[in-house]
């Protein structure tokens, strides 16, 4: 699936893999992977464009952690976040179903 | 030269601030670190460095405009709360009563025109700012828009500051020693805020955006009835908009000082000055539509 389809879908996406457990870029990078069974085909280097946007919206939180002697930046979700990512879930639910009802 | 030194040079070409490019260089090495060798997938390090200019660009020039619009909303109370401890507490001491009508006529030109100013200027760019609040990038075009808006309301509402200083100093004779102080200090205080709000400014202009788009107008921010013919005819918006002015304070003006030569007398020099700011300031604020608008007679952004 190429970066352009999931055009508006990128943020609950991260949102999603951020909320189970708090993770640097790369491991939301390849949870993202994992879960999506390697469907999304985006540039890697597009989540932290993303990832410091809903930063800034307040629905995500980082700190600074080392591992391996490399600092990183950790994130996870906030309160807004999870609010925020219930509303995208429901309004993903009314959708897909409307496609599929549709498309069949 | 590697992607990473690539990004820091796209980075800071595009004057993404030292701290924020510090930050993204660690978190991009690290994921590096985690796969040496992934740097191709990472995606093209310009591209990238648009995606981080141009929604941090666009996210400063909203930041901007509703600092800015709080700086001006402390300048009005300031003005107001002089205004009134002066008409009810000290008494206005009547212009030839100052030290020297050159300090006088700037000070009056400050606190009665740079308001009206700042109020269209500052509204309209915290309100496109508030518009657009849920978009991710801006068009460039329209992030200048914002911060020529917001650059135009808070010079206009230092100069009203400036005008209320000059007024304490011009009458420093004549009024009471509490108002002086009072005026003085809420004044020097509001200039503070919105020397501030110009600092957050800078900054703001400094991220360079290159998304494409077009800026839009006031025919975007305000869609009202009949908008679309005043487009094609941005002078007579300009005539409509300096009568409007001039009437109701003309108005306001005959009613407070139940005097209809005193009336019209504010109403011709409002509406005049009105018609002014928007030969001068119109384009720059977006009052004035584009000149490519008007040939194409197309909206703007949503």
């Amino acid at each position: 699936m190429k970066s352009d389809t999931l055009n508006g879908q990128l943020d609950p996406l991260i949102l999603a893999t951020v909320a189970d457990e708090p993770a640097h870029g790369y491991a939301i990078l390849q949870r993202l992977k994992e879960r999506s069974g390697g469907a999304f085909d985006l540039a890697e280097g597009t989540i932290y464009p993303a990832l410091h946007r809903l930063e800034r919206d307040g629905l995500l939180s980082s700190a600074w952690s080392t591992e391996s002697g490399r600092r990183r930046r950790v994130y996870s979700v906030t309160r807004a976040g999870t609010s925020a990512l219930k509303v995208r879930r429901r309004e993903w639910k009314q959708f897909s179903q409307a496609v599929a009802a549709v498309i069949g | 030269m590697s992607w990473l030194d690539d990004l820091s040079l796209e980075l800071y070409a595009r004057g993404v601030p030292r701290r924020e490019r510090a930050r993204i260089a660690i978190e991009l090495s690290d994921h590096i670190a985690c796969e040496p060798g992934c740097e191709e997938r990472l995606g093209d390090p310009r591209e990238l460095a648009n995606s981080f200019a141009d929604e941090l660009a666009t996210s400063e020039a909203r930041g901007s405009a509703f600092v800015s619009f709080a700086a001006l909303a402390v300048a009005a109370v300031v003005l107001v709360i002089s205004q009134i401890t002066l008409a009810r507490f000290a008494g206005y001491p009547g212009y030839s009563n100052g030290i020297s009508t050159l300090l006088f006529f700037p000070a009056i030109l400050g606190m009665v025109v740079a308001p009206q100013v700042a109020l269209v200027a500052g509204t309209l760019g915290a309100w496109r700012a508030l518009r657009r609040r849920r978009v991710t990038s801006m068009p460039a075009e329209e992030i200048g828009l914002i911060h020529r808006r917001t650059r135009v309301a808070l010079a206009a509402g230092l100069a009203t500051m400036a005008g209320l200083e000059l007024y304490v100093i011009d009458f420093s004779e004549r009024l009471p020693a509490w108002w002086l102080g009072l005026a003085g200090g809420l004044a020097a205080v509001a200039g503070i805020c919105l020397f501030a709000a110009t600092r957050t400014l800078g900054r703001a202009r400094a991220i360079v955006s290159g998304a494409q788009g077009q800026a839009g107008d006031i025919y975007d921010d305000l869609p009202l009835l009949g908008w679309s013919t005043l487009r094609t005819r941005p002078w007579l918006l300009g005539a409509l908009a300096s009568l409007t002015v001039g009437l109701a304070l003309g108005g306001f003006e005959a009613h407070a000082e139940h005097s209809v030569f005193e009336g019209i007398q504010r109403g011709m020099f409002e509406g005049v000055v009105a018609a002014v700011g928007f030969v001068v300031l119109g384009r720059a604020i977006g009052a004035r539509p584009a000149q490519q608008s008007i040939k194409r007679g197309t909206p703007g952004p949503e």
